[in-house]
């Protein structure tokens, strides 16, 4: 038992520095006014990370068995907790989330963080139900955050519904799957698989659909895709960052461990064969291309730079879901080296966005128009941030689809795919430039041309995302080889 | 299992129970335009959910199901809490819970 806490440190510190705040919010009515809730949040997600590198080298199954502790779990933690602190950080500049709301919204934050890190530990069923419950429920309290705003209560109430039902579908799937295999723990799933020698019935398939389902929403793949436009665009920009890269990266996570341990048998060299019977690689190349497809081209016809985003988003869990067609150790570090680059280049872009709309009460193209050349470091940024986003060479996207795409060739199969993924990149460049051409192609409105001088905090912290963005394009070595530890450990 | 067994046994039965009330569920979700009506088909899905899931775990004979039910009904409930203060609000501001209504989003 001891052992086990030990395990679960990160999320215990987590959950400590969430009743502390708790507390101090209740009796301290002072601290609400400024900014304190915000830094709280900052430190809390070092802590937690302090801890993630502390108790590292702990492996195997914890709690008799629900939740599991591995290298990845490890980095999704770390990157759980970067995410949340970068959130943290950009609502401290940002206008939509009013001062009073500031301590609701950092309790709720860190209390998401929580609940992606029980999403990726999970090694059983109910643990994964609730890991994914806790940051669904959470989600449509942030997404209705601005309670004045109709726009953001309706984004809350689609974001709910879609939600319950395809929660309500996961655990339909979940129960059937327990109903066949009499298990709910992924090892014991994938036990009784392997004892029944490739002949599944029909219900078994229709389960792992219907799992897939709640996965799905999480990351917004394919059928699950539609709330994504229509929340991120009623949100506050803050809370449209964080749902952009936090619980999509849990969702890819839990999806990996789900993939691994239930319906995978490890081979000799580290490469994982599905159980007999189950036919994963034609189903994820699928719903990776009509993921891309759908995500792209809806990006080109928008206005709302938020929106386009939102599409643009789908797109790249269109190439993160490549990963999954190729099953070998290199193809799932190529994901982790996709979702660090993807992580920075959209909290950046995002945050762009966030302070746009702060200054323009919109986050139309025409009221980027002119930005570049109002704030040149911003533009610089954005532009930085886009081209990598696009995957143009000499930036970190470019590497992570470069390793994505090469990974499909490699493995042989599937090239019709590598290929289309290719000509979605090119897609995607068309409506990226239209923000640019906005930026700095077109002149500012005569009346708001002076020159947008952005807080020191924000021009360091978009340069800590920029920077990274740069970087990693040139000298991806080392994050390569430190992701494929990772993966083997 | 001959049919008459079949025909006679409780599990038999509360599949096709289980399966009804979670289309039933589903039907209510796509059809109805009342957003509460929305939140009590989702409900029902849940408690389809419910169903089999006792019935299996009485058929297996292990406790993990028993213990997913607790955690459903848990989670069903804080969704439909949630779900009420949205609406609420939503309607404080429309005056109605019609979903038609709520189009301010292109979606």
């Amino acid at each position: 038992m001891l052992v086990s806490l030990k395990a679960f440190a990160p999320e215990l510190t987590l959950v400590g520095f969430l009743s502390l705040l708790f507390l101090l919010d209740g009796f301290v009515p002072k601290l609400r006014e400024n900014r304190f809730p915000l830094i709280w949040v900052i430190v809390s997600c070092f802590a937690a990370g302090v801890a993630t590198a502390v108790g590292k080298g702990l492996s195997g199954d914890f709690f008799s068995g629900l939740v599991t502790e591995t290298g990845l779990v490890a980095f999704f933690r770390y990157f759980f907790f970067f995410a949340c602190g970068v959130t943290a950080y950009v609502t401290l500049g940002s206008k939509e989330i009013e001062e009073r709301g500031r301590s609701e919204f950092s309790l709720l934050i860190l209390c998401m963080t929580f609940g992606m890190s029980l999403m990726v530990l999970a090694n059983h069923f109910l643990m994964l139900y609730i890991g994914i419950e806790t940051v669904s429920i959470i989600s449509f309290v942030l997404a209705g955050f601005n309670r004045e705003s109709s726009r953001s209560n309706e984004a809350s109430f689609k974001y709910l519904v879609y939600g319950a039902v395809s929660s309500g579908l996961m655990i339909y799937g979940i129960s059937l799957v327990y109903g066949y295999t009499g298990a709910l723990s992924y090892p014991a799933i994938a036990e009784a698989l392997i004892k029944n020698n490739g002949t599944h019935p029909f219900v078994f398939y229709l389960a792992l659909v219907m799992i897939y389902a709640g996965f799905a929403y999480k990351i917004s793949s394919f059928p699950f895709h539609f709330w994504t436009p229509d929340v991120y665009e009623g949100s506050p920009t803050p809370v449209a960052t964080f749902f952009s890269v936090g619980p999509k990266a849990a969702g890819f996570g839990a999806l990996l461990h789900f993939v691994l341990t239930a319906l995978s048998q490890k081979q000799e060299g580290g490469v994982f064969t599905p159980i007999a019977g189950i036919q994963l690689a034609p189903v994820m190349a699928l719903i990776s291309a009509a993921t891309m497809v759908v995500g792209n081209l809806s990006a080109i016809a928008q206005t709302n730079v938020k929106r386009m985003l939102a599409f643009s988003s789908i797109a790249h869990v269109g190439y993160v879901l490549m990963g999954f067609v190729v099953m070998t150790p290199a193809a799932f570090s190529s994901i982790i080296f996709y979702l660090i680059a993807y992580c920075a280049m959209n909290l950046g872009a995002f945050w762009i966005v966030g302070i746009v709309t702060d200054e323009k009460k919109g986050s139309e193209l025409s009221d980027f128009k002119g930005m570049g050349w109002r704030t040149p470091v911003m533009g610089v940024c954005m532009a930085i941030f886009l081209f990598s986003l696009t995957g143009i060479p000499l930036f970190s996207g470019f590497i992570g689809k470069f390793l994505i795409f090469g990974n499909l060739i490699q493995s042989q199969s599937y090239l019709w795919l590598a290929l289309l993924g290719v000509l979605n990149s090119v897609v995607s460049l068309y409506y990226y430039t239209k923000i640019l051409r906005a930026m700095w192609l077109e002149k500012p409105e005569s009346s708001d041309s002076a020159e947008l001088r952005l807080p020191l905090s924000q021009l360091v912290g978009l340069l800590g995302l920029a920077l990274p963005t740069v970087i990693l394009g040139l000298f991806f070595s080392p994050v390569l080889e430190m992701a494929q530890r990772w993966i083997t450990q | 299992m001959i049919l008459a067994e079949k025909l006679t046994s409780m599990a038999y039965w509360s599949h096709f129970v289980s399966i009804a009330l979670f289309a039933l569920g589903l039907l209510g979700f796509l059809t109805r335009r009342n957003a509460l009506i929305v939140l009590m088909s989702l409900e029902l899905m849940l408690n389809a959910v419910n169903l089999l899931l006792v019935q299996i775990a009485m058929r297996t004979g292990t406790s993990e199901g028993i213990v997913l039910v607790v955690f459903v009904i848990t989670v069903a409930a804080a969704e439909v809490a949630v779900g009420l203060g949205i609406i609420l609000n939503l309607y404080r501001m429309k005056k109605t819970v019609d979903l038609g209504s709520f189009r301010n989003l292109s979606g």
